[in-house]
């Protein structure tokens, strides 16, 4: 290896960590303070990047670049206060998943409206060409422009730094950060001071996109990428620690380049190994200290939180056999068509109601359910092609692959909750996304596997015809549900409620509270994996799309549109999404924009979802009539 | 061997001594009170003898068992209840699902992944006994969220002795009482103590409750024990009297 070389790969590494520093130094600040792990920083970087490119569309030469290098930062951070006053000051009061899926509705709505705007291409943006050339550094050459990021980069961290340790307002929010109570007691107007972070966080990621637009190139889905990138640094370093934030970028920084040059094939992978190893030594990350609980009223800022009561009117039991009834007699009125979309919200409710053992029951955030799903489904898609496995045998071992899985991975996780369980869960699942990716030999990489020989059920059924597979999921999945139902309502299930509750207090009764945990992490994996073994043999074709993080969030847009605390909800919302999605790709292409809405909707108005909304409703209208109670509701309980 | 045998406990928090060899002892059956004006180390040493956290040094013998260093839900096995300073019950369950999961943990049904929870007739009548006990049966189908105050702590009281325990510990249980509230709680406690010869060890700032129910006091002050006798002796005890008494009695 040579001076040159080296020269070249440092500059490299450095320029890549002062990117990762500048987003995800505003990422880290703003969880400091607000307590949000904001999903749509990376689309915050992305508006920086389309800004400058349309600024430099009419201003010319190195003026005109300087002013949009500084204008474009202060474009995102208007953006960011209208986001920040118009929506996310709404719902402090609320759980933290509504505020991380407020922001992830908000990743759905910027990311396509970029797209309407900017068009679906890469846009490079030009250089002046003051800054376009390049320069010889001990034998290798280096582009001008990468200096220059590295002479700004570090210079906006002073400039940070300056105000954080040197100003009035850089030590509230400091303050702020490490002891909320303590700043509320002081009489700091936490709604300004949030306002004020939140807009500066977005700067920092307006001015990332900014500078790294013209070096690299800006498209409508590049925030998606950078977030997991900057969620990955954050974590290392330790949520809402700014020196974490620095050590995490010049840690991914040199792994990224490092792996880019040694081990191409794993490069994704290493990151997401990084990761889990410090992990799995230090919790919550190199500077990182466990987080208070936080209550609800911990925000204070004078708000009421609506109140998403889990207490439900529990359906009759001939009442739930209604809907069985009638999917049992969808084929003799529906087409092929039908039976397919049905067949698809079947093994998309499974997952979202396994999910939602871990959500509403348990009270656990997992962001990485997709890679049980992969799991499951490369199971049965293996076995078929390289095996000769016949349906029945490789579906069975599906669910067990799945609870493998989630046996290892949520071995690591369950001493988490709350952001950092979901940050690992999330890992863990681009890890296993990284490797299927990849991994040509075994997965067939990125092309998948097609054309996955589904040969007849005992009996000559052949589940390659739509309405025969139509009927098996139905059985399938039915089976599952009501085993997933019972699980709700056992003594497991309460515990598991418990839990999510008052964790303290449950291992205060002698409960071990991480076994409980784990054991519903490897049934709601095993489930999962179940779900992902009958989509391949549903669709006859696998790829790692369907392991990739954007799938995780799927089971939770659906639950939370269903309803997170009804067992049916899930279901509901996974119907919605599906038929939504089914309908309006044809109509739009559009469609994450109206998806993102509707999220975001639901998140402000009705965090219940459809059916805590109609059970709301219904318990009001319905129960007045003591025979409608009589046979429709048993008595309520927790869900 | 006493029942329950705390010896040369210390514990500190970066260079804060928060206990400094905390000894004593309790025996079987007894109302033991443990004061010290705010910052003495009762909400520590509580923790370090449930659990919560490790000692520095020094141990927790609980019925001739060593317990320091064992894990929370392990020592409530042991026979350990508690309850915390802060209103800890499981506020969006009905008061009666509240007391059913502590016994389904106590009874070891936690476990149970199939079997329905209202499927449990001997479970059910047990927790509405309980709730008996401490006069909630009516309130037995609300959300507990909803419940006032006082009425929270008394779930929490209920939510402890549903995992039966031959120790309870009772972290300032009537904090944020009404005095009315408050005397309700004494009279229960005192009952529930005779009736099942349950040791009882409580925090508590309000001096009536301490001279009212104990039998023995310990009293701490910054981290360390200073007393340690019958309410007479306590009360005669200049130390105490100066330390503590002298300033803070005619609070709260």
């Amino acid at each position: 290896m040579d001076l040159s070389f080296l020269t070249v790969q440092v500059l490299s590494a450095l320029r890549q960590a002062a990117f990762l520093f500048l987003i995800s130094s505003g990422l880290t600040l703003i969880f400091g303070v607000l307590n949000i792990l904001n999903f749509a920083h990376g689309s915050l970087y992305m508006l920086g990047a389309y800004f400058i490119y349309a600024l430099t569309l009419h201003l010319t030469g190195p003026a005109g670049f300087v002013i949009a290098l500084l204008a474009a930062p202060l474009g995102v951070a208007v953006v960011a206060v209208v986001i920040e006053m118009g929506l996310l000051r709404r719902i402090y009061v609320q759980e933290e998943i509504y505020q991380l899926l407020l922001t992830y509705s908000l990743v759905l709505i910027i990311d396509d409206l970029a797209k309407i705007v900017f068009g679906p291409e890469y846009k490079s943006i030009p250089k002046p060409d003051a800054i376009s050339g390049a320069i010889t550094i001990f034998g290798g050459t280096v582009p001008v422009y990468t200096l220059l990021v590295l002479g700004l980069a570090p210079a906006m961290a002073l400039v940070l730094w300056y105000l954080l340790y040197k100003t009035r307002t850089g030590k509230i929010v400091r303050a702020t950060s490490s002891d909320r109570e303590m700043a509320d007691a002081l009489g700091i107007n936490m709604s300004a001071l949030f306002t004020l972070v939140f807009a500066f966080g977005a700067i920092l990621a307006g001015f990332a996109g900014a500078l790294a637009g013209p070096a690299r190139t800006v498209f409508p889905g590049v925030g998606t990428e950078v977030i997991i990138e900057s969620f990955v640094v954050v974590v290392i370093g330790g949520l809402g620690n700014l020196w974490g934030a620095l050590i995490g970028s010049i840690l991914i920084g040199t792994l990224e380049t490092v792996g880019i040059v040694v081990f191409p094939e794993f490069e994704m992978a290493l990151i997401y190994l990084l990761m889990v190893a410090i992990l799995v030594v230090r919790p919550w990350g190199l500077f990182g200290r466990p987080l208070k609980v936080k209550a609800l009223s911990d925000k204070n800022l004078g708000m009421e939180a609506q109140e998403i009561s889990p207490v439900h009117f529990s359906m009759h039991p001939l009442v739930r056999l209604i809907p069985l009834a009638l999917l049992l007699l969808v084929p003799l009125m529906a087409g092929r068509f039908y039976q397919y979309l049905l067949t698809q919200i079947l093994i998309a409710s499974l997952v979202a109601i396994a999910f939602n053992l871990l959500l509403g029951t348990t009270g656990l955030l997992s962001f990485g359910q997709a890679a049980f799903y992969g799991v499951g489904a490369y199971t049965v898609g293996l076995l078929a092609t390289k095996a000769g496995f016949t349906p029945l045998p490789a579906l069975l071992l599906a669910p067990v692959s799945g609870a493998v899985a989630a046996g290892l991975i949520g071995f690591f996780c369950v001493r988490l909750s709350g952001v950092h369980f979901a940050m690992l869960t999330l890992a863990f699942g681009q890890l296993v996304f990284a490797i299927v990716y990849k991994w040509y030999g075994f997965t067939g990489g990125d092309n998948g596997i097609q054309g996955i020989p589904i040969r007849p059920l005992p009996g000559g059924i052949d589940i390659a015809s739509t309405q025969a597979m139509y009927y098996f999921a139905l059985a399938v999945v039915g089976i599952s549900v009501e085993i997933l139902r019972r699980m709700r309502s056992s003594p497991f299930g309460a515990t598991l409620k418990s839990i999510r509750e008052n964790s303290q207090r449950a291992e205060y009764l002698g409960v071990n509270v991480k076994l409980y945990k784990w054991a519903a992490f490897v049934a709601a994996g095993a489930f999962t994996g179940l779900a992902g073994g009958l989509y391949t043999l549903m669709e006859k074709s696998i790829s790692p799309d369907m392991i990739h993080w954007t799938k995780s969030a799927e089971p939770v847009l659906m639950t939370i549109i269903g309803g997170i605390y009804s067992f049916a909800g899930p279901a509901v919302g996974a119907a919605v999404f599906i038929v939504l999605n089914s309908y309006l790709v044809a109509w739009t292409e559009n469609w994450a924009l109206v998806l993102g809405l509707i999220l975001l909707g639901m998140v402000l108005m009705l965090p219940g979802g459809v059916v805590g909304f109609i059970n709301e409703k219904a318990r009001g209208a319905l129960t007045k009539r003591g025979w409608v109670r009589k046979w429709l509701f048993s008595k309520s309980t927790a869900s | 061997m006493a029942f329950l045998e705390i010896n040369g406990v210390v514990k500190s928090f970066g260079g804060l001594r928060a206990l400094q060899d905390v000894s004593f002892s309790v025996r079987q059956g007894e109302i033991r009170a443990i004061i010290g004006p705010n910052g003495a180390g009762k909400s520590t040493l509580f923790n370090v003898m449930t659990g919560l956290f490790p000692p520095d040094s020094g141990e927790v013998v609980f019925d001739g068992v060593r317990i320091t260093g064992v894990l929370p839900f392990r020592i409530i096995r042991m026979g350990i209840g508690r309850s915390f300073q802060i209103t800890n019950i499981f506020p969006r369950m009905t008061v009666f699902e509240n007391v059913q999961v502590a016994l389904f943990a106590h009874h070891r049904k936690s476990r149970n992944p199939f079997g329905m929870a209202r499927r449990y007739p001997s479970v059910a009548a047990e927790a509405l006994a309980i709730l008996g006990q401490v006069g909630l049966s009516e309130k037995h189908e609300l959300s507990a969220s909803i419940l006032s105050h006082g009425d929270q702590k008394r779930l929490e009281i209920a939510i402890s002795l549903a995992s039966r325990p031959r120790l309870l510990m009772l972290d300032e249980p009537t904090a944020g009482m009404s005095r009315f509230e408050s005397r309700e709680t004494v009279e229960l406690l005192r009952t529930i103590s005779r009736e099942q010869g349950l040791t009882l060890v409580f925090t508590e700032h309000d001096m009536d409750i301490v001279f009212g129910i104990s039998e023995k006091i310990v009293v701490l002050q910054q981290g360390g024990v200073i007393a340690d006798g019958t309410p007479a002796e306590i009360k005669a005890n200049p130390r105490v009297r100066k330390a503590y008494l002298g300033e803070e009695t005619t609070e709260s």
